[in-house]
């Protein structure tokens, strides 16, 4: 009979009623106005308005009215039953099921009488320093006769060996310092918790810099952890007016934020301008410095970014000591410095460390290939359909020679090999590392060679997007030369249509949106637009000695780096030291 | 009040000398050796002595009420309705000035290098960055002026080094040319109109106050006049006058007869792209002048959503003539001897006004 059936079964026809399987519903809430309208209201709205007349349309929430997970009325003051606690913690952290936060029951020196209890998150913790902490209270306290209700103060006065300790008695707090890796230790009959410094999670040592390698100089490059960066920084500047203020952004992820700064150098209209658009972010997750910097720009909508973004801690302490401000994102291994000129994101700080003549010539390198960068394929346009007689006889021959066999426009050979490169360049960065020699051989085979064997573009143009790729990553700042990427385009469209007089309007709006750009009140162009009497380290690098004043631009308390005779060797020198 | 931005004195000096300068890339060089003949170079000498007794003359005007324009400064003098019929006169004046170089600076490209693109495209393309650069205002046209200008110059230096070898100095003789009055009285009456003064009393708050406005206007007639001169030496100095007075784009015709040795030759259209700056830089400030005039004389809070009917009119006056040989002969006969009464005349109205004023007040007390 059983197997009559399952044969049944097997050869006949049945409707699968699960098709979907899961289904991500509507919340109820989202589609009736806010949460505090509560049930009956709702239910109303349903009932009186048709359904098929609600526009789908979700009316937007103020942040105050939406319900970040903290029940209202749990977040005050504990209480001094233990028992309490307990309930109000495993409430606010959805405990049993929550595995990660861990409550661990203890008595105080061995006395039954002194129930105590710990709580903290695995994972986030130093298994090591909490072993020494339980160690210490459990087995070398003596049970204190004081009052209960102090019994929090003096086991943080007289029996905690942890180096960072503070009573906290609010619920906020409390969740606060278990969120980041604290221990919070409740005793029984006493209102106030003991928070303990026990953090200690998994992280990336300091490693060499991977997007901003240089040959001479320092080889650190900042972690996703705040506090070693800040470390790193410090490092650097060893001085008691380097200044660090912390602020959290970020509602639902509580993300730290760092503004570092010299006290005595940078200006303070500055640093509070920085700290007020910091602190007036109001969103859900910060998740990288990336997304701070689009927050709190200038210009959001100018293809030119108007922050520098650094992984090099000898470049952020060189900015901060010009008297710019620093801004760090817990998680993020790119600082932000503010404010940040053109000039200063075709910097790599190298040339510094390098002999002034060389930092000279790469900088004068890398103004050329700043140039190419944008206009090479528009220029190369412009000339071959416009402006012909520009190039040497000779020269146009063996272009128009080699254009021959082509059969597409030269706009649309151009627009083919510069779409290719892009293609090439988008996949070299997402191709796993273990293929990426692929990519080598697809560029240049099937791009280079190939495609001219079969007659799909002509060699000189393989020529040029090459130059142009070249000088496109010579380019230091990667924010700016993506930039620079995308002008190419608006560049290779005027250059086609227009000529060298699109290409020469095109400059013209170019420069003047950018000469119209400021970054935290510093015009984008300093020091040549508006000019300033800075000129010792903008494309020309001026020997170190000569390099007297920091940029005026930024309006730093302190102009002088060092007096007009830093070499107390020279002749002269040695009194004038001051 | 308007918001304008202010800048420096060498931005200031650059802006003007570069707007004068822009003048000189069209055909406006040809007739200065029509007129002076092989002493063609000496024709701007006249002019430069007018400019500047025309600046300390307006200069002398803004110091009466040194916290305003010659805007304000005209409807104090004149009263209402006689002042903004004088500013009016010099609105007209910015919108002739920004449409009759629309105009010529799309002819002279049409000539040089796209002869086969409408002409209406490089009109609109000329307009659009007008209303992009007046829109911005005047401190990033002066910004950007101060960093395109090393180009400009630049260039006109590297225009007269590559024609050195085809200089003949025998085409400088006879020295005064077409005789002293042709060169000093004429060729003043003519260049004279070079500069715009009246552009520099509009934007005096943002240059930096008229105690600086005769510094700025005497350095940027100077390099203003300077260029004219030595670009009127070069030219009858590689071509002779006979074939300089035959065409109609001077500078570009030089900038093609360039050719130093076989790699090095016509290279005009790198001069392309210098005179269309030059243009795009004048035509943004005429425009941002004729806006900013205008919201001046309204009392308008914002000059902004005046620059795109003006734009607009500039747009469609400068299709108006007919072909260039007429927008040429508007220049020469409507356009020079117009921008005398603002340039000029006005400021010594204004002077006697004040003057008349003072001495009614005297003679009623």
């Amino acid at each position: 009979m059983n197997t009559l059936k399952t044969f049944l079964e097997m050869i006949s026809y049945r409707e699968n009623l699960d098709r979907e399987g899961f289904i991500l519903r509507e919340n109820k809430d989202d589609k009736i106005a806010g949460p505090d309208s509560g049930g009956k209201d709702a239910d109303k709205e349903t009932s009186d308005k048709p359904q098929a007349k609600k526009r789908n349309f979700i009316k937007p929430r103020r942040p105050a009215e939406i319900n970040y997970g903290i029940p209202p009325g749990k977040t005050d003051s504990a209480s001094s039953a233990l028992e309490q606690n307990r309930e109000a913690i495993n409430k606010l952290y959805g405990l049993p099921d929550n595995k990660d936060i861990i409550t661990r029951d203890f008595f105080l020196g061995m006395n039954t009488t002194y129930k105590s209890m710990a709580v903290f998150i695995d994972g986030l913790t130093d298994k090591s320093v909490l072993n020494m902490l339980f160690e210490a209270l459990m087995l070398f306290a003596e049970p204190p006769d004081a009052d209960r209700g102090k019994l929090a103060a003096l086991v943080m006065k007289a029996l905690l060996p942890g180096n960072q300790v503070k009573m906290i008695s609010s619920f906020k707090d409390i969740l606060a310092a278990v969120n980041i890796g604290d221990t919070v230790l409740f005793f029984d009959g006493c209102a106030e918790a003991v928070a303990v410094e026990t953090k200690g999670w998994e992280h990336r040592g300091v490693e060499m810099p991977v997007t901003e390698q240089i040959i001479r100089g320092p080889q650190e490059a900042f972690t996703e952890t705040l506090r070693a960066n800040t470390g790193l920084l410090r490092k650097i500047i060893k001085n008691e007016n380097l200044t660090t203020e912390f602020f959290v952004v970020g509602r639902r992820s509580q993300t730290p934020v760092a503004v570092m700064y010299l006290r005595d150098l940078a200006n303070p209209a500055l640093v509070d301008e920085v700290k007020r658009r910091i602190k007036s972010i109001k969103t859900d997750a910060m998740l990288d410095s990336g997304v701070l910097e689009q927050l709190i720009e200038d210009h959001p909508y100018n293809l030119h970014p108007t922050i520098l973004a650094t992984e090099r801690p000898d470049r952020v302490a060189s900015k901060i000591l010009e008297g710019r401000v620093a801004i760090i994102v817990d998680g993020s291994p790119f600082v932000l410095t503010a404010p940040a000129t053109m000039y200063e994101q075709l910097h790599t700080g190298e040339e510094l460390y390098n002999r002034w003549q060389y930092g000279t010539f790469i900088r004068w390198l890398r103004a050329a290939a700043f140039l190419l960068s944008f206009l090479l394929p528009g220029l190369y346009l412009a000339i071959v359909l416009y402006h012909q007689e520009m190039l040497p006889t000779e020269l146009i021959l063996a272009i128009a020679g080699n254009r021959e066999k082509v059969p597409f426009p030269s706009i649309v050979e151009v627009l083919l090999m510069e779409l290719s490169f892009e293609l090439i360049r988008e996949a070299g960065l997402r191709i796993p590392g273990v293929m990426g020699s692929t990519i080598g051989i697809v560029g240049a085979l099937i791009l280079g060679q190939a495609a001219v064997q079969a007659n799909i573009v002509s060699p000189i143009l393989v020529i040029l997007v090459a130059v142009t790729g070249l000088a496109s990553f010579a380019i230091p700042y990667y924010s700016l030369a993506f930039s620079l990427r995308i002008y190419r385009f608006i560049y290779i469209a005027l250059g086609s249509m227009l000529g060298f007089f699109g290409i020469s309007m095109g400059l013209f709006a170019h420069v003047a949106l950018a000469a119209n750009l400021k970054s935290f009140g510093v015009p984008y162009l300093a020091p040549t637009g508006p000019k300033t009497s800075d000129w010792t380290d903008v494309v020309s690098v001026a020997p170190v000695f000569f390099q007297e004043k920091r940029p005026d631009y930024i309006n730093p308390l302190d102009l002088t780096r060092q007096p007009k005779v830093s070499r107390g060797w020279i002749k002269g020198g040695g009194n004038q030291d001051d | 009040m308007i918001k304008e931005g202010k800048f420096g004195l060498a931005e200031a000096i650059i802006l003007m000398a570069v707007s004068n300068v822009a003048r000189v890339f069209l055909p406006y060089p040809r007739y200065l050796v029509e007129l002076g003949g092989s002493a063609a170079w000496m024709t701007p000498i006249g002019g430069l002595a007018v400019t500047l007794v025309g600046a300390y003359i307006m200069s002398l005007v803004l110091k009466k009420n040194p916290d305003n324009t010659i805007i304000e400064i005209t409807e104090e003098a004149f009263g209402s309705i006689l002042g903004i019929t004088f500013n009016l006169i010099t609105i007209a004046f910015f919108i002739s000035v920004c449409f009759l170089f629309v105009r010529e600076f799309s002819e002279a490209l049409i000539t040089a290098a796209l002869p086969e693109t409408p002409i209406s495209v490089i009109a609109t393309v000329y307009i659009a960055i007008g209303l992009l650069g007046s829109y911005l205002g005047i401190e990033a046209i002066a910004r950007s002026t101060r960093l395109t200008y090393i180009y400009v110059f630049g260039g006109i230096v590297l225009l007269l080094f590559a024609l050195t070898p085809q200089w003949k100095f025998d085409n400088l003789f006879p020295v005064f040319g077409n005789g002293f009055f042709p060169i000093f009285g004429l060729g003043a009456f003519s260049t004279a109109a070079v500069t715009e003064i009246i552009l520099a009393a509009v934007l005096v708050q943002a240059i930096g106050g008229a105690d600086k406005y005769m510094r700025i206007n005497f350095f940027a007639a100077l390099i203003a006049f300077t260029v004219l001169g030595v670009l009127l030496a070069a030219l009858v100095l590689t071509m002779g006058k006979e074939v300089a007075t035959e065409t109609s784009l001077p500078f570009y015709r030089l900038s093609r007869n360039i050719y130093l040795g076989r790699f090095f030759q016509r290279v005009e259209a790198l001069f392309i792209i210098i005179w269309s700056i030059v243009g795009a830089i004048k035509i943004a400030l005429t425009l941002y002048g004729a806006s900013v005039s205008l919201a001046r004389t309204l009392k308008l809070p914002d000059y902004r959503p005046l620059i795109w009917p003006l734009g607009l009119i500039v747009f469609i006056f400068s299709f108006l003539p007919p072909d260039l040989p007429t927008t040429m002969k508007l220049d020469t006969d409507f356009l020079r001897p117009f921008a005398h009464i603002p340039n000029y005349l006005l400021p010594l109205l204004i002077l006697a006004a004040y003057w008349l004023k003072g001495r009614m007040r005297r003679a009623g007390s």
